[in-house]
């Protein structure tokens, strides 16, 4: 493996997923960092949000990630190597009031990488746009759909269920596939 | 009255103070219901913790409120709406029946 301060965000997600898959700990990546994963790296996040299920106690994370350098400082965990810090947020990994429709699998040469799928991903940087009009996360969905297929059908449809139907409708062209990449959808 | 499931009277004050004026800063809820401050500090960064709640500051004051990308919030709001039904009357009338509006800057009480 490279140095830990070389390697990608989406590399240092999958060797930490991995290490804590090893301890009984199954993580998803969620926020910014599957922007970066899915937008090629346009957009880079320093925040690395690897969530479990809701039932793994902080101190078993603590425990885990003490084995592979990282120190819990505040609400992160920092390795002093690494350029990317990890977020543990409670889970259970949601969008909105929903459960992820999709889990995707990334091999990368430093482990497997579990992360929303675009469309989730879209989801996860509209939820922001919607509660909160942060509108990096409207562009990082934009991001995500320029470079992915992503299912515009499910993402107005759960914007409807998340009561944001007329907010959907009014960015929804943004996250239009470009003319060339519109099938296969998600 | 939440005590029993949340099982901690700070955390009930919390939530419900929360779920009557939608936001709130830790002294203005210390305040309200005559407790020290630090109890309800470590419960509203508990709470933002785990996801329940979101803050931003204001100045020099962290304003609290929930955090609307919270799975349970629906489910959570209308326990509290129940909880807060069962308050006394006086108890919820301070809670529910603060100014919110806006008082222009100089203007006399």
């Amino acid at each position: 493996m490279k140095p830990i301060s070389e390697i990608s965000a989406g590399e240092l997600a999958a060797y930490v997923a991995g290490h804590l898959k090893q301890s009984g700990i199954e993580v998803v990546l969620s926020g910014g960092a599957c922007v970066t994963i899915w937008s090629e790296g346009l957009y880079v996040s320093a925040d690395l949000d690897l969530i479990g299920d809701g039932t793994t106690p902080r101190s078993s994370l603590r425990k885990a990630l003490a084995e592979i350098g990282f120190v819990e400082q505040g609400r992160q965990f920092v390795h002093p190597d690494a350029r990317f810090f990890v977020d543990c947020p409670s889970g259970p990994v949601a969008l909105g009031r929903e459960a992820p429709k999709e889990i995707r699998t990334i091999e990368f040469a430093t482990g497997s990488l579990r992360l929303l799928s675009p469309t989730d991903c879209v989801k996860d940087r509209l939820l922001a746009w919607y509660h909160w009009h942060d509108r990096q996360s409207l562009e990082q969905a934009a991001l995500v759909a320029e470079r992915n297929p992503v299912d515009l059908d499910e993402l107005g449809e759960w914007s409807k269920r998340e009561g944001q139907a007329d907010a959907f409708e009014e960015i929804k062209g943004r996250l239009s596939p470009p003319p060339s990449r519109g099938a296969g959808a998600n | 009255m939440l005590q029993p499931i949340v099982a901690s009277v700070s955390t009930e004050r919390v939530l419900v103070f929360l779920r009557a004026r939608g936001e709130g800063y830790a002294r203005e809820m210390a305040r309200f219901f005559g407790t020290s401050l630090r109890p309800i500090q470590r419960q509203l960064e508990r709470l933002e913790a785990a996801g329940v709640l979101w803050s931003r500051l204001v100045g020099r004051t962290r304003l609290y409120a929930f955090n609307p990308r919270y799975p349970f919030l629906r489910e959570l709001e209308a326990l509290l709406d129940r909880a807060l039904a069962f308050y006394p009357e006086a108890d919820r009338r301070a809670l529910l029946m603060n100014r919110r509006r806006p008082r222009r800057a100089g203007k006399p009480l």
